[in-house]
């Protein structure tokens, strides 16, 4: 058996007062399809970022790709792609050349870079737009660019933050079509944050968080079927006594 | 390492992409020259041995490495705001390499604004450098770029956003630039702001290119004021302790997350 993806023990993260993770135990294995799910402010995000070692955590501890993510981040991130919420691209810098940066972060010498970027392109349908600075994309293209660069090191686990956020239905439907293609192709561990119940429904195994805890966690079945629910939007109120949208403060 | 060296090359293709950057930065010293060395020139004529705008031809340069770098380093307050910064904090790179890669494009970015603008300008003034004093010059300005801009990393990072360059602008470089010698000898200043001056890391710049440009009139009181090998390690001191103290800073939570932890608001 192999070792988990990710294994968190008790972790937790406060700002201040706010504690914006209590203690969370989460194991996600190898090849995992895994959603955290909850509204903004339950804590996702929070999570994403201590697992990428973007943060320290206030307690508990956490092994991601077999590294601790507070002892060996260097050997995590190297492991790891991490999508964000918001664009991390260079507005001003062409697609090609956000990718050729990214590269030369992750030290990929030129001869390897080259043709990954030139495959990366050609799947997320950007090669004509190889050569437009990022600011001229649409939000879709943009996200899909994101991807690209999250992945151009092959990471062994990939991050997406609310990878839909701001995207129009089309171009939600071709990211999930491209996101599928590449588990497909990879078996790649995929954590993907969303506060979409509809997006969780295609996940091997769903974690709810709400305010900083975890309040459930199985397969979109097995969650619908504790407690007798018909959909994941009606587990998910049962599980955390309110809706979705109730805490959506965003 | 090529991390460092695609932090490097991006600030190139950035500052290469903006055109108005490239004038302003080669035009303000010589706005400089007419304008403010036109007037001290006349008020000073005759009355000193050296011409007012020779004089003021290294202070010029150090002003021009001191923009171009500053500016450059002080860009990762845009880098964050963007975003590309979190990019860089999650690449497998050490928080001190992005540290060393900013200051070091910054570094090179003023290094070659004023070497352009030497090009330029040493000819307007009539100041034929020797060899001797090109490459302690060109020493100088690497020394400079590096000093500055780990100071602008310290400060980016220091900074929470892009509405307080304003007043970095004010409290800091006009400040700097005064007080460097750039347009009077430091000696004349008074205690105060003499003291003051000691702790500018372009007060040493601009010795150390007087050193390499005035050294004939260093007899009438107008070269270097500082013994060389003294500019060039105060330099050095202020781009290490930058350094140290710029990791840290880069890598802190706030830089990161802070739009998350917003959302919870």
């Amino acid at each position: 058996m192999t070792a988990a993806a990710i294994d968190a023990r008790g972790l937790g993260k406060d700002f201040g007062a706010v504690r914006a993770l209590d203690r969370l135990d989460l194991e996600i294995r190898d090849g995992e399809f895994f959603g955290l799910l909850g509204p903004n402010g339950a804590g996702k995000t929070t999570t994403v970022h201590l697992l990428a070692t973007l943060l320290a955590p206030s307690r508990g501890t956490a092994r991601v790709a077999e590294h601790d993510v507070v002892r060996e981040g260097l050997a995590v991130r190297r492991s790891i792609g991490l999508v964000f919420q918001d664009t991390t691209l260079d507005r001003d810098l062409t697609v090609g050349e956000n990718l050729r940066f990214a590269a030369r972060l992750w030290s990929l010498p030129d001869r390897v870079a080259r043709p990954r970027i030139d495959a990366l392109l050609h799947q997320f349908e950007l090669r004509e737009r190889r050569d437009d600075p990022v600011r001229t994309l649409s939000g879709g293209m943009r996200r899909a660019a994101d991807i690209a660069r999250g992945i151009l090191h092959e990471p062994r686990i990939l991050f997406l933050d609310e990878p839909t956020a701001g995207l129009d239905p089309r171009a939600r439907r071709s990211l999930w079509e491209q996101i599928r293609a590449l588990r497909a192709a990879s078996g790649l561990t995929v954590l993907l944050t969303t506060h979409y119940v509809e997006e969780a429904e295609p996940c091997d195994r769903v974690a709810v968080l709400d305010r900083g805890r975890l309040a459930a966690l199985g397969t979109p079945p097995e969650l619908k079927r504790a407690v007798g629910a018909t959909s994941l939007e009606e587990a998910f109120l049962a599980h955390t006594g309110h809706h979705l949208a109730e805490t959506d403060g965003g | 390492m090529r991390a460092v060296y695609g932090i490097v090359a991006r600030e190139f293709v950035r500052f290469w992409r903006q055109r108005g950057r490239v004038l302003a930065s080669i035009g303000r010293p010589f706005v400089w020259l007419v304008f403010a060395g036109g007037g001290f020139a006349a008020v000073f004529a005759g009355r000193s041995e050296i011409d007012y705008r020779v004089y003021m031809a290294p202070g010029l340069l150090g002003m021009v490495v001191m923009f171009g770098s500053l500016l450059a380093a002080l860009s990762t307050v845009t880098d964050r705001e963007a975003g590309v910064l979190r990019m860089v904090l999650v690449a497998p790179i050490r928080r001190s390499t992005v540290a060393f890669g900013k200051t070091l494009g910054a570094t090179l970015l003023g290094t070659a604004q004023a070497i352009v603008v030497a090009a330029i300008l040493l000819p307007c003034v009539q100041l034929r450098p020797t060899l001797a004093g090109m490459l302690l010059g060109l020493v100088a300005l690497v020394l400079s770029g590096l000093a500055l801009g780990a100071l602008g990393v310290v400060l980016a990072a220091s900074i929470r956003s892009i509405e307080n360059f304003a007043g970095v602008m004010n409290f800091v470089v006009f400040p700097m630039l005064f007080l460097s010698g750039a347009l009077y000898p430091v000696r004349h200043l008074g205690p105060v702001l003499r003291a003051v001056a000691y702790v500018n890391p372009l007060a040493y710049g601009v010795d150390l290119l007087k050193h390499a440009l005035l050294s004939r009139w260093a007899g009438a009181g107008y070269g270097g004021e500082l013994p060389a090998p003294l500019d060039c390690a105060a330099l050095a001191l202020f781009a290490i302790v930058g350094l140290a103290v710029a990791a840290p800073l880069l890598g802190r939570e706030g830089g990161v997350t802070r739009a998350a932890f917003r959302d919870r608001r």
